[in-house]
């Protein structure tokens, strides 16, 4: 897997550069909009983070002008504006997802896994595994090992979810879209509930826990060696 | 903005003014000169005219005499008219044989200045009678005289008024200019124009009117975002000196790697709140200044707090506190249904937070008498009264709920943004036995 980032900011490009080598892509850093489109046209990449305010060719028109060539690279927009006008704008000019700074890095890193997926159309499956856990996506049944697990409706969507990015970090932010479909942030930890009632019903009987608190930054789910 | 920039205000003014009063006096005097000229002209014309008259009766009454007493009744006619008419005329009578027969001149008459007409008797006799212009030539002149007069009068008059006109037209302009140029090159919004004679309601005031009314607005809005620039820089300044102190701790402690993880989570968990300080600020300075974009549509009030309930149920379980609502009938009202989750969401939030295990929050939904209402109930710790008209401030938490977590902005961003709504929110509340929020929107 090969990511393109477009961000003038040396820290912002170097985290998330040094995060995606981490989660397995090779990456090129551009500096500039003019770079980084004539990376793009140079070499095929299976995603590209593009920032919106760019030195030389803002943001906007490297996307535009990528969709021009014909490349049809999936990107992932960065920007500083939060509002809905932008990022309407930014879907238009042919980016495919949108994401506002500060951001969890862990967000970013499902939202490329997420358009890679996309891209390459990899086959559903219908069954998701962690350890002895299972969740059976057309019977909606979950198992541990051989007992099975009563889950209430939202806690469904919140282990579907992590088991999907299992071994990845998952943000409350992004629990909070993903799980309740809520743009803003509800003040009360509604999410640290959620979670709870989760562990007491998936770990909390069994020896072996799966889901992880990183303080700071979210939950894992994931089997410890 | 520099000190030295032009002001339009100077140059371009009194080029207008005078064009102004130029056009006025060259239309008015134009005008006067029109009526001047056809007043003449007509008084000349039936001036002429009468003298013309004159003279064809005279004509027709000499032929009546001709035909009845011949040549010699004629002669004596005319001599006997010479001596007892008031005005003397010229008369002429010539034969076939172009020899003037009877000559009639009064002494010193020129024969160019005298009107004249003349007519063919039956046995071609020619008769022709003169009178003389000079009398109306001097009435004329006199006329002239006193038209020229009325003619300078009347430019002096349309200067005058010219200017006139044009400094009661401009006036008005240029102060509204002078006053613009000020506030452009000064930067003081709290300038407002005068009314022109104490607002007499013609365009001139109107357009200052309006020009203040704008003042107004662009003031309030400027108002609101430096206080909310303001209120924003010190908000952030207590995380942020959390956030660094955080860090620096960390960093001169001795050297432990779980110290540095939790002082790093710390950090995360900080910046997080950061962030969300900073949006709910964002958006209370939005919704109070006006700047917050709303996307108004028909929304079921019932079912946005049927989700923002959904939202907390679960939390609501593990505190054990009941939670109930009631939306009875549908209520529709014009409003972003997004921000009015936030706000069922931020009340819901607020009640839960200061109900105790075992309690209730109860939210309803009606409607009737033009207005859609949304109230919820709790029966938690209640509010002080001296607490009462602070709660809706920003970062105001009352004493009793320093042990709960929040950033103390959601009641803030209620009341703005139901007042963005053109609604209105009230507290009820009772020490020991709970509050009631009711939020009421125009349906």
């Amino acid at each position: 897997m090969r990511a393109l980032i477009v961000e003038d900011d040396a820290v912002i490009a170097e985290f998330v550069a040094r995060g995606l080598r981490e989660a397995g892509f090779a990456v090129d850093v551009a500096g500039d909009g003019e770079t980084g489109f004539q990376r793009a046209r140079q070499q095929t990449y299976d995603v590209a983070i593009v920032d919106l305010m760019l030195p030389k060719r803002d943001g906007l028109a490297v996307i535009d002008q990528m969709r021009r060539h014909s490349i049809d690279t999936p990107v992932l927009i960065l920007s500083a504006r939060r509002s809905v006008d932008d990022r309407v704008k930014g879907l238009q000019a042919g980016g495919d997802d949108y994401l506002t700074k500060p951001f969890a890095f862990a967000e970013l890193l499902a939202r490329v896994q997420a358009l890679v997926r996309r891209a390459t159309r990899a086959p559903e499956p219908t069954t998701l595994t962690v350890g002895d856990l299972t969740l059976d996506l057309l019977s909606r049944r979950v198992m541990r090992g051989d007992t099975a697990l009563d889950l209430q409706p939202r806690e469904f969507t919140l282990l579907e979810y992590l088991m999907r990015n299992a071994g990845r970090v998952v943000s409350k932010t992004m629990i909070v879209s993903r799980v309740w479909e809520y743009s803003f942030d509800p003040q009360t930890n509604i999410v640290d509930v959620l979670v709870s009632r989760l562990r007491e019903k998936i770990d909390r009987p069994f020896e072996k826990r799966l889901l992880h608190t990183v303080r700071g930054v979210g939950y894992v789910l994931r089997e410890d060696p | 903005m520099s000190t030295g920039q032009r002001v339009p205000g100077r140059s371009l003014f009194p080029a207008f003014g005078l064009r102004l009063a130029l056009w006025y006096a060259a239309l008015f005097v134009g005008g006067s000169v029109l009526i001047v000229y056809m007043t003449y002209w007509l008084t000349a014309a039936s001036l002429a005219q009468r003298d013309r008259d004159i003279l064809q009766s005279t004509l027709g009454q000499y032929a009546a005499v001709y035909a009845r007493g011949g040549l010699r009744a004629l002669t004596d006619t005319v001599q006997a008219e010479q001596r007892a008419a008031p005005e003397r005329l010229f008369v002429r009578i010539v034969d076939r044989g172009q020899e003037a027969i009877v000559l009639s001149q009064p002494e010193g008459w020129v024969f160019e200045r005298l009107e004249t007409a003349s007519l063919r008797l039956t046995d071609g006799t020619l008769v022709q009678v003169g009178k003389s212009t000079a009398a109306r030539e001097e009435l004329l002149a006199r006329f002239r005289a006193a038209l020229g007069v009325v003619t300078l009068t009347v430019v002096i008059v349309a200067l005058t008024g010219g200017f006139i006109v044009t400094r009661s037209a401009v006036g008005p302009i240029r102060r509204l200019t002078r006053a613009v140029a000020r506030i452009t090159s000064t930067g003081r919004i709290d300038e407002r124009v005068a009314l022109a004679g104490g607002g007499s309601g013609d365009a001139i005031d109107e357009l200052t009117r309006l020009f203040n009314a704008m003042l107004d607005r662009i003031e309030g809005l400027v108002t609101a975002m430096r206080g909310a620039l303001d209120n924003v820089s010190h908000d952030l300044r207590t995380p942020l000196t959390r956030l660094r102190g955080t860090a620096e701790m960390a960093l001169v402690a001795e050297p432990d790697v779980d110290r540095y993880r939790d002082a790093l989570a710390d950090c995360v968990e900080e910046s997080d709140r950061v962030l969300v300080m900073l949006n709910t600020l964002m958006d209370i300075s939005e919704a109070e200044s006006g700047a917050m974009r709303l996307r108004r549509e028909p929304v079921s009030l019932g079912d946005v707090v049927s989700r923002a309930v959904d939202l907390y149920r679960d939390v609501a379980e593990t505190k054990g506190i009941a939670l109930t609502v009631h939306t009875g009938e549908d209520v529709v009202v014009a409003a972003d249904g997004t921000r009015l989750e936030q706000v069922a969401a931020n009340l819901i939030d607020n009640a839960l937070k200061y109900t105790p295990a075992g309690g209730r929050v109860d939210v309803e939904v009606l409607g009737g008498g033009g207005r859609a209402r949304l109230r919820v109930r709790d029966t938690g710790a209640g509010i002080r009264p001296e607490d009462l008209p602070h709660i809706w401030e920003r970062l105001f938490r009352g004493d009793t709920s320093r042990t709960e977590r929040g950033l103390g902005l959601g009641l803030s961003l209620v009341k703005a943004v139901v007042e963005a709504h053109g609604g209105t929110v009230e507290v009820e509340s009772e020490p020991g036995r709970g509050s009631a929020f009711t939020v009421s929107l125009p349906a």
